[in-house]
């Protein structure tokens, strides 16, 4: 069946002919995307992208080096300023801008990596609080950067053309992320990402047996800020305007939950957090338009949760949602996809 | 069989879609208005989602009257968290997926500005955005009308009285490092410039300071006997709360966003008795100077019916009369009124018209007037410009120190 016969075989970016072709196919999906579904859902679906790259670098980080990290919000934010500064300020192309920010981010990532060496677990886990939270602060200082009154984007202008609408987004968010994607998943299936998960497993054992520690950790680091930073950086251009208040520690905690729900160390995990919970985050407000079953919640809502007769249900439900996927999936929704493939794999039996 | 159920199918889509209302404008049928707005429900600025509440428990009422030329207001509001990006996820989804006519109030600067740019170049039309940012008038768009006084109107009617009426000589000012406290600097720093006089000291306090200790200590050294504050409701107790502590005891006179006495009265635990506020109305009768009065037995005989008809009937149970969610009420007359004048043949660029020609329309709060659209001018979209002053008194009633005061505009200076 699927045995690995030898080396090259365990790099290959793609296993078999089959996932090729459907690989194939998601890139003909997500091409007609924007033509098959409304403009709302083409927001959406950038909205999510850009989840799906934070969350694909964090889990280079948590998933595969063992690490953690609670301040990636803040790495969000300098993408997202440093886009939008170069722009503005130096006059760069948004591809060069956002490439320097990404690169700024991840030089900041490898600052906060070299504490990490020391640091594990929970001081670990404060540590990078810290750093999202100070962000935020110092970029609230700086009048440059608009200081706590924000800042606009500019006009986005890519190759010459201008982006204004959420489909011309689309196909400028799209293909960042596959390409992003792809290195992720490259780079975990070479001497790089083995290292970042031997020390995961066993940092110790590790270092005796050559792997440089200090390299590694402060490379996961700086590549994990770095996806970060991409994505601040597109993030700043759907919303058009910035300001240091929307980079909080609310926003690292999701980034974090969407990669453990949706299952730490693999690929399709964290794609699949990133869409569900992103997905869950902006559309639960509609729960109560379901007929019947949202009549009914609204009233449960306005008798027992909510203090002023506003259905806050969503909320509740999005909890709950958190709270079972890790009760009885630990893996996360990953574990789900194993579970899915065992079963037709051995089918009938 | 089959190809009959698609012809059928076709038919019904055709005759759908050239039938209906297509002659309508967006959000508007034969029996129903639909207004969006956004407001936080749950989350650090829920407290602010009271103004949704208020513009529902508003729009229940007029229907409940027979509604807007035989149209009923059909109110949709949803939770974006002060969230931007569910700000925006909303407005789209309610924009393309039911169409609204218009956009009303809607809590925040950054969730407004993250929408901004999207209706206004579907020229759908924005009225009362629920902040004072300088950001809906600079520059004026044609669509967005605003209602709530800038804060720069606040600073000059507070030092004004400070100066003139207290006979203050040494006025501090302790602000917010955003938009908002650097429009209180400007405002008070007009006003003394032109009584000859400057503030004796600034001192900026960011959202999270908790120790107040040393803006205290820079304002004690001031030696100020009259000081602004320019900072949340939070802050503004716990200054209030330090320089009780440190024996400075200055009048304190702070912005419309503390002007609700009873709730200001609580979080300082009875400190605020003796601050003066400004206010944007909810309910000032005409020439009342030195009346007590409070929100909770509102004397204006409009606030009165709101209480009555709209409060009483319509909102839940919990749900608190106070300035917030009256504001719910003051941010949506103006858009009540241009409907109504508009008549029943409604669109937006009617809609807009009337708006336009809105001149010294009062509701419940100060004047409000419009004019046509001028890109050079903001004031042709800044709707109030006027504030009065009260002082809170022991229970947290208001005593009324002004009548309604017109403020100036300052154009911003980059």
């Amino acid at each position: 069946m699927e045995m690995k016969r030898d080396y090259y075989e365990d790099v290959e970016l793609f296993s078999s002919g089959v996932i090729i072709f459907w690989f194939a196919i998601l890139i003909g999906f997500l091409a007609l995307y924007p033509f098959v579904f409304k403009n709302y859902y083409v927001y959406v679906a950038n909205y999510i992208a850009i989840n799906i790259i934070v969350v694909v670098g964090l889990n280079l980080l948590v998933g595969y080096t063992g690490q953690i990290s609670l301040g990636h919000a803040g790495f969000f934010a300098v993408g997202a300023y440093g886009t939008i500064f170069l722009m503005s300020h130096a006059h760069l192309p948004f591809l060069a801008a956002l490439l320097i920010a990404a690169l700024i981010a991840a030089f900041l990532g490898f600052l906060l990596g070299l504490p990490a060496l020391r640091l594990e677990g929970p001081y670990l886990a404060i540590a990078t609080l810290g750093f999202g939270l100070t962000i935020t602060q110092v970029i609230g200082k700086i009048n440059l950067l608009g200081g706590r009154q924000g800042l606009h984007a500019p006009d986005l202008i890519v190759l010459g053309q201008p982006i204004d609408t959420d489909r011309g987004f689309y196909y400028l968010v799209i293909p960042i992320t596959l390409l992003l994607l792809l290195f992720a998943r490259n780079l975990t299936k070479t001497k790089v990402g083995r290292a970042f998960v031997a020390i995961r497993d066993a940092d110790i054992a590790a270092e005796t047996i050559g792997v440089n520690i200090l390299l590694y950790k402060t490379m996961a680091f700086a590549v994990s800020a770095f996806y970060a930073g991409v994505a601040g950086g597109l993030y700043a251009f759907v919303l058009r305007f910035i300001e240091p208040e929307l980079f909080n520690l609310f926003m690292s905690i999701m980034f974090l939950t969407m990669t453990v729900v949706g299952g730490l160390g693999s690929m399709m995990g964290p794609i699949a957090g990133a869409i569900l919970l992103s997905w869950l985050d902006l559309e639960l407000r509609n729960i109560l338009s379901i007929p019947y079953i949202g009549q009914w919640l609204q009233e449960l809502s306005k008798s027992y949760f909510s203090l002023t007769g506003v259905s806050n249900i969503q909320f509740i439900i999005f909890g709950l949602i958190l709270v079972f996927i890790i009760l009885f999936e630990p893996l996360g929704l990953y574990g789900i996809w194993i579970r899915t493939k065992k079963y037709w794999k051995t089918w009938p039996f | 069989m089959k190809q009959s159920i698609w012809i059928i199918f076709l038919v019904m889509t055709i005759v759908a879609a050239t039938t209906g209302n297509g002659i309508c404008e967006e959000g508007v049928t034969d029996t129903e208005i639909h207004i969006g707005q956004w407001g936080p429900q749950t989350g650090p600025a829920a407290p602010w989602g009271a103004v949704a509440r208020g513009t529902d428990a508003y729009f229940k009422m007029i229907n409940a009257n027979g509604g807007i030329h035989g149209r009923k207001l059909v109110h949709h509001f949803f939770d974006d968290a002060y969230n931007p990006a569910k700000t925006k996820a909303g407005v789209k989804q309610l924009q393309e997926q039911i169409g609204m006519f218009a956009w009303v109030s809607g809590v925040g600067t950054a969730p407004g500005l993250a929408v901004k740019d999207y209706l206004m170049e579907r020229k759908i039309p924005w009225i009362g955005p629920s902040t004072g940012s300088r950001h809906w008038v600079e520059p004026p768009q044609k669509y967005l009308f605003n209602v709530y006084p800038l804060y720069l109107g606040d600073a000059q009617v507070l030092t004004d009285y400070a100066v003139n009426e207290l006979g203050k000589k040494k006025i501090a000012i302790a602000y917010q490092n955003d938009d908002y406290g650097k429009q209180g600097l400007e405002g008070a720093r007009f006003t003394l410039e032109k009584n000859g006089m400057e503030l004796v000291e600034t001192t900026p306090v960011a959202v999270t300071d908790t120790d107040m200790k040393p803006h205290i200590m820079k304002l004690k050294k001031s030696d100020a006997d009259a000081v602004l504050l320019f900072v949340t409701p939070g802050a503004v107790a716990r200054l209030i709360g330090t320089g009780k502590a440190m024996q400075f005891n200055p009048q304190w006179l702070s912005t419309t966003t503390c002007g609700d006495f009873p709730l200001m009265m609580s979080i300082t635990k009875g400190l605020y008795e003796g601050v003066i506020s400004a206010s944007f109305g909810m309910g000032k009768v005409e020439g009342n100077i030195g009346e007590v009065q409070g929100i909770i037995e509102p004397k204006l005989d409009l606030m009165k019916k709101y209480k009555e008809e709209a409060y009483a009937k319509f909102a839940a149970e919990d749900e608190r009369w106070g300035y917030t969610f009256c504001a719910g009420f003051g941010l949506a007359e103006p858009l009540v009124e241009a409907l109504r004048r508009c008549g029943r043949d409604l669109t937006r660029e009617k809609l807009v018209k009337e708006l336009e020609g809105l001149k010294n329309f009062r509701g419940i709060m100060g004047n409000i007037s419009y004019k046509p659209f001028d890109p050079e001018d903001p004031l042709c979209r800044l709707g109030q410009q006027e504030v009065y002053l009260q002082e809170c008194m022991a229970d947290g009633q208001s005593k009324i120190l002004t009548d309604w005061k017109e403020t100036e505009y300052i154009p911003k200076n980059e």
